[in-house]
């Protein structure tokens, strides 16, 4: 903990080595429900890439099967360099720290400050008060919340709060970050702020996942796209748009 | 540090999960002492007993009534005889001087004085017959019966055969009872677990995604449902110890015997009770955390 600490935010691997590989995966739900249709997909270490399509199109089934809360119904998901499908139950928090997550609903527990809600994702995974200590205002003044982290989610704006969940997505450190329609509750201008916090963590070498519906902001920055329609990857273009330009 | 950590933010969580839903947490709490209440009672009580039941197995003996005017040689054949029986640990002659003498004993231990008004008293000579064991005493009745020097045959069989109904019928009820709140008992901490899942739900899905393990996710739940338990176990020590002293002189006036049990054995009693109480809380808080955190793949 002590050696991350003082490296913070740089992805643990090598650069081009894909984070997330998909070989002919597959997903279909117990009612049916055909959620993933042979996708490969492959997202080297500190890309940035948005994930677009339509609602149903398949987004979350991608994000859940990455993050393992779902295994595939075909083919294998990689992720960090480890198989998910053959993954140990008890393997996953371990892989889920290399993971950092954000959400549409920010998800934080309001209850507790915005410096609580950080520390809670340390404290759950065993780290000392001093770790906290150390940790949590260092990542506040990452996202510029350290004039409020004695603040509860109820008294922040909602860009603040979802600064706040990425603060906590980001407290272990890890080589990627997955931001589920980050922008999805904001307006137009603290979703470019967002969108700023995210280019500069990228930038510190975390590799970043993004679905989004925001058309503006996938066709300002040109970054790779994956389409998904109907479960199915139609498009992955680097330096693309929202939409298919030819 | 890492276990401590662990251990710490486990009891912590706990503790805080209990007062969280505090009306939930109480409720089952009270079932707990109920439970332990009926648990320490049923062992009181059968306690109380046994030992009455070892008082009367000590005094189970046959006492038999010897006939006027008997030679000292028909008395001393019928001693050698009865020694000579079965299940016979000793046989000792009582001469209506010495009956006369217990009698005036009897009757000093009780504060009065035997007042026979000058006239001469004369009891009857017996043979009293203490046994090695209580089952004996029908057999070494029924070989008195028919011999000439005896004129009557009494025994405590009978006390003895109804205090081994009544402890049965008592262990039995008690048995069911105690299942049937012992199964009240798992369902409300049961409940009261899945309830503190579901207002946690949140927190659950927050630790999840962030990696934490399921011993950290799990254990604040069963050790809040060990928590309750124990609460329960010690409201009942408090109470058991309380209660101990007067129970006592009620024991011996409802079943007119020496029922006093041991310091020891309200000691014993304590350490069964918050066994229990521990123990039944662990096992309904995993039920619950079992079935209700056990959907995360």
């Amino acid at each position: 903990m002590t050696d991350t600490l003082q490296r913070p935010f740089v992805a643990r691997s090598t650069p081009l080595e894909p984070v997330i590989s998909m070989v002919d995966v597959g997903m279909t739900y117990p009612n049916g429900k055909v959620a993933l249709v042979d996708v490969n997909v492959s997202i080297p270490a500190g890309d940035f890439v948005f994930l677009v399509g339509p609602s149903g199109a398949g987004k979350s089934t991608f994000i859940r099967l990455v993050i393992r809360e779902q295994l595939p119904t075909a083919g294998r998901v990689v992720v960090a360099g480890r198989d998910l499908t053959v993954m140990k139950r008890s393997q996953v928090p371990a892989l889920r720290r290399r993971i950092g997550i954000v959400f549409q609903d920010f998800r934080l527990l309001p209850a507790k400050t915005v410096f609580e809600n950080i520390a809670f994702a340390l404290e759950v995974t065993g780290a000392t008060s001093a770790e906290i200590r150390q940790r949590v205002p260092r990542l506040l003044n990452l996202v510029g919340l350290h004039e409020h982290d004695e603040h509860l989610p109820a008294q922040l704006s909602g860009g603040e709060q979802q600064r706040t969940a990425i603060a906590r997505a980001l407290v272990h450190d890890p080589a990627m970050l997955i931001a589920d329609e980050p922008t999805g509750n904001l307006d137009p201008v603290t979703s470019w702020d967002l969108i700023q916090l995210l280019i500069q963590i990228n930038t510190m070498g975390t590799t970043v996942l993004m679905a989004t519906h925001n058309q503006e902001i996938v066709n300002a920055m040109r970054r790779r796209v994956l389409a998904l329609e109907h479960g199915t990857l139609v498009r992955d273009e680097s330096s693309a748009a929202y939409e298919r330009e030819y | 540090m890492r276990p401590f950590r662990f251990v710490a933010f486990s009891v912590v969580r706990a503790w805080q999960g209990f007062w969280r839903n505090a009306m939930m947490s109480l409720a089952a709490t009270a079932t707990v002492v109920l439970m332990l209440v009926l648990l320490s009672g049923l062992f009181i009580v059968l306690g109380g007993l046994q030992s009455g039941l070892q008082y009367i197995e000590h005094k189970v003996g046959v006492t038999a009534r010897l006939v006027d005017g008997l030679a000292q040689a028909q008395i001393d054949a019928l001693v050698v005889d009865i020694g000579n029986l079965e299940g016979v640990a000793r046989v000792d002659y009582i001469s209506p001087v010495e009956a006369l003498e217990r009698l005036k004993e009897a009757y000093r231990e009780q504060g009065l004085t035997l007042d026979l008004g000058g006239a001469p008293i004369t009891l009857y000579a017996s043979v009293e017959i203490a046994l090695t064991d209580p089952n004996f005493a029908g057999s070494v009745a029924d070989a008195l019966e028919g011999r000439p020097e005896v004129e009557r045959i009494t025994t405590r069989q009978l006390d003895y055969d109804k205090l081994l109904g009544i402890i049965g019928y008592i262990r039995t009820g008690g048995i069911i009872a105690l299942v049937l709140v012992g199964l009240t008992v798992l369902f409300m901490i049961v409940n009261m677990i899945r309830i503190a899942v579901y207002s946690r739900s949140g927190e659950i899905e927050i630790m999840r995604l962030v990696g934490a393990s399921d011993s950290f996710i799990r254990w604040p739940f069963i050790l809040e449902g060990i928590l309750c338990g124990v609460m329960g176990a010690v409201i009942t020590i408090i109470l058991v110890a309380t209660a101990w002293e007067p129970i006592q002189p009620i024991m011996v006036r409802v079943f007119q015997m020496p029922t006093a049990v041991s310091t020891q054995f309200l000691a014993v009693l304590s350490a069964i009770i918050l066994a229990v109480g521990l123990g039944v809380g662990a096992i309904g808080s995993w039920i619950s955390v079992r079935a209700n955190l056990s959907s995360a793949t």
